[in-house]
């Protein structure tokens, strides 16, 4: 305890200098800026900044990604309140609260809830990765190829269902093809070449950051250029600092929403949009002013923008423990960590214990350059989203082509960006989520070589993929989460539930 | 998009998934099991491949046929509808950002010098898009010189920072 203490405080103390703070000012600031722009998301800003940060040393290029991760999810309420769109897809639930207040003329008021909800979201998030990192990873090591597949198909399943609600087979169309993109290039156990039809540049498979700075940053220059331009809420004439009353009245909900984010970010692949929607409701729930919600409720916001920040360290639990992420920008986060010769997973606390607490003391940084820039930058962070689109998409695509370009100096990557942008573009205007489409591609190495690995250890015997205890939970839950979303099983689950206790069952 | 042209969209990728799974399948049953150099059958490379096109073989049927049940086989597509389209406003201003992004990245790029090639990009990006009809010709002359100076600025910082403080060879 008090060595994780220790290590904790030594880790501030190397952020304390200098370059550091420079750092974390910019990138936060940056994050900010690109959340609050409509289209513009945390992935796509966390993907090109891996591109700009590849020639810095590793603690401080992810000492700058993370300030932009949280700094995005943060900035995606601007946008949410002032002009009713999410900047990011997390903060779709801060709308519903949001704007209502912007409307009412209390959008200063709005803004300076949502920057106190983002940053307490995030501290108790922070303590979680502090407090639950370091046992899972120890309970990690008991993992074989059996869990592992497991737990990349787990991720797979239940990423695609929670993404997907509405229909959850798109979501795991998405999944599915994610990883069958992953099996493109020499497969890891005898190096032989699949689906490379002879090119070279296809030996190493599609790069991972090219892909995902077109999924997310190409893909969306083409929404944004295709949506019409929304209507700017500019009045906040009130003050943006809370008063620390109205902050800690809802106590209850704050920890609450840091708990639900946080929890929903450690799930695979689901990420910081679900975490605010669970939180959402959760605090409509169990609310005394439940009539408010949706037209205005300061709880309501709060819940929402608690619950995205606190999903960020929770999506990173995963990272760092089990090298699988739990949101789509951690998985970008975690394509620059490799990229930067860092190896997340079970050997963490043992090989790198000290990053761990790196991580959470750059979260914590991150939380107070939020909290600075969210309630002295008011006005210039609005003269941001009036911004003509036109004027900033281009710049964002040459940097697409650019930063894919970099990584490597080939052509070939600039291909690829485009590519996965046009790919990506299509699938999502047909409704496709694209946080399984990454998890796919990040967990399709795991899923090849635990499930070809375990099967040569048993000689073709599948049973221990069945047997094994922790198997036994991550499939039941896999399976479950499948019949679940087949209408006429829910339909008979929901009658049997109504038998055993009358007044539950009904949907 | 319209709930009408997603189930339509669906019943199109449907068919397009069948396509390629099963295309993906008879490859990975093609791939050698590399036994002759005493491999353990499996760990075939083609083994996880094939499994993944099964499952998706099975998502793209389902997703077919719950189109099929909701009418998406009739595609109506005609050259009215296709024509009716392209002049949405919205997919007219995605067509043209898409053209010109694959004509810079894909063509120009590498063609002729970085700068110069980001420069064209930037400037036509902003003056195609904000050049519209009814505008007064001082406005006209505003949104050029808007757009020369943000051609020439972001080229000119792009190609410094990529060139100079990453030490990137440029395309």
């Amino acid at each position: 305890m008090f060595d994780s203490l220790g290590q904790f405080i030594s880790a501030i103390g190397n952020f304390v200098t200098l370059t550091a703070l420079f750092h974390i000012c910019w990138s936060t600031l940056l994050g900010i800026v690109i959340g609050s722009l409509p289209g513009l998301t945390a992935t796509m800003g966390v993907a090109l900044m891996t591109t700009l940060t590849y020639k810095l040393s590793p603690d401080l290029a992810v000492l700058i990604l993370i300030c932009m991760y949280v700094g995005a999810i943060y900035g995606g309420s601007r946008s949410a309140i002032l002009l009713n769109i999410p900047g990011t897809p997390a903060n779709a639930a801060t709308t519903l609260d949001g704007n209502p207040l912007a409307r009412q003329g209390l959008a200063g008021k709005a803004m300076g809830i949502a920057t106190s909800g983002s940053v307490l979201g995030s501290i108790i998030g922070m303590i979680f990765l502090a407090t639950i990192a370091p046992s899972l990873a120890d309970w990690a090591l008991k993992f074989q190829s059996y869990e592992f597949f497991w737990l990349a198909i787990f991720g797979i399943v239940v990423s695609g269902h929670l993404t997907a609600l509405d229909d959850p087979i798109k979501g795991w169309i998405a999944g599915f093809l994610g990883l069958m993109v992953a099996m493109v290039g020499q497969e890891g156990i005898h190096a032989y070449e699949r689906f490379t039809y002879g090119s070279t540049a296809l030996l190493g498979g599609f790069a991972l950051i090219p892909a995902m700075v077109g999924a997310f940053g190409f893909a969306e220059v083409l929404t944004v250029m295709r949506n019409p331009v929304a209507e700017l809420v500019t009045k906040t004439n009130d003050s943006v600092v809370p008063k620390l009353g109205e902050v800690f009245r809802y106590w209850k909900t704050i920890i609450r929403s840091g708990i639900i984010g946080t929890g929903v970010g450690i799930i695979p692949g689901v990420g910081e949009d679900i975490g605010a929607w669970v939180s959402y409701a959760a605090a409509r729930r169990k609310s005394k002013e439940r009539e408010k919600f949706g037209k205005g409720s300061i709880e309501g916001l709060m819940a929402a923008e608690c619950g995205n920040n606190a999903a960020i360290p929770g999506a990173l639990i995963p990272v760092l423990t089990l090298a699988i992420p739990g949101s789509a920008p951690a998985a970008v986060l975690l394509a620059a960590m490799l990229i930067h010769g860092i190896r997340p997973g079970p050997l963490i606390m043992i090989e790198s214990p000290d990053f761990v607490y790196q991580v959470v003391a750059m979260v914590l940084f991150a939380s107070l350059a939020i909290l600075v820039f969210g309630l002295s930058l008011t006005k210039v962070l609005l003269k941001v989203l009036t911004v003509p689109r036109e004027r900033l998409m281009p710049i964002v695509f040459v940097l697409c082509a650019i930063g894919s370009y970099a990584i490597t100096n080939r052509t070939f990557d600039i291909w690829v960006m485009m590519g996965f942008g046009v790919i990506g573009f299509i699938l999502r205007e047909m409704k496709y989520p694209m946080a399984p489409l990454v998890l796919g591609i990040i967990l399709g190495d795991i899923v090849d070589k635990s499930l070809r690995r375990g099967l040569v250890l048993t000689d073709g015997d599948f049973m221990p993929f069945l047997t094994r205890p922790i198997c036994i939970l991550l499939w039941a839950i896999t399976i479950s989460s499948i019949l679940m979303s087949i209408p006429a099983f829910r339909k008979m689950v929901g009658r049997v539930v109504a038998k055993v206790r009358p007044g539950r069952g009904e949907a | 998009m319209k709930p009408e042209n997603l189930v339509r969209a669906d019943f199109i990728t449907g068919i397009v998934l069948i396509v390629f799974s099963l295309t993906v399948l008879e490859e990975s049953w093609r791939m050698p099991r590399l036994e002759q150099l005493g491999a353990h059958p499996m760990s075939a490379p083609g083994l996880v491949p094939g499994v993944l096109a099964a499952v998706l073989l099975i998502l793209g049927s389902v997703l077919t046929l719950r189109s099929v049940k909701r009418g998406g086989h009739h595609l109506g597509l005609n050259g009215e509808s296709i024509g009716r389209a392209f002049r949405e406003p919205g997919n007219l201003r995605c067509l043209i950002t898409l053209v010109m992004c694959i004509v810079y990245a894909g063509f120009l790029i590498g063609s002729i010098p970085y700068w110069l090639g980001t420069g064209i990009f930037v400037f036509l990006f902003v003056t195609i898009f904000e050049w519209r009809p009814g505008l007064e010709t001082s406005a006209r002359i505003k949104a050029l010189a808007i757009a020369v100076i943000m051609g020439v600025v972001v080229s000119a910082a792009v190609t410094w920072i990529f060139q100079e403080v990453f030490l990137v060879t440029l395309p």
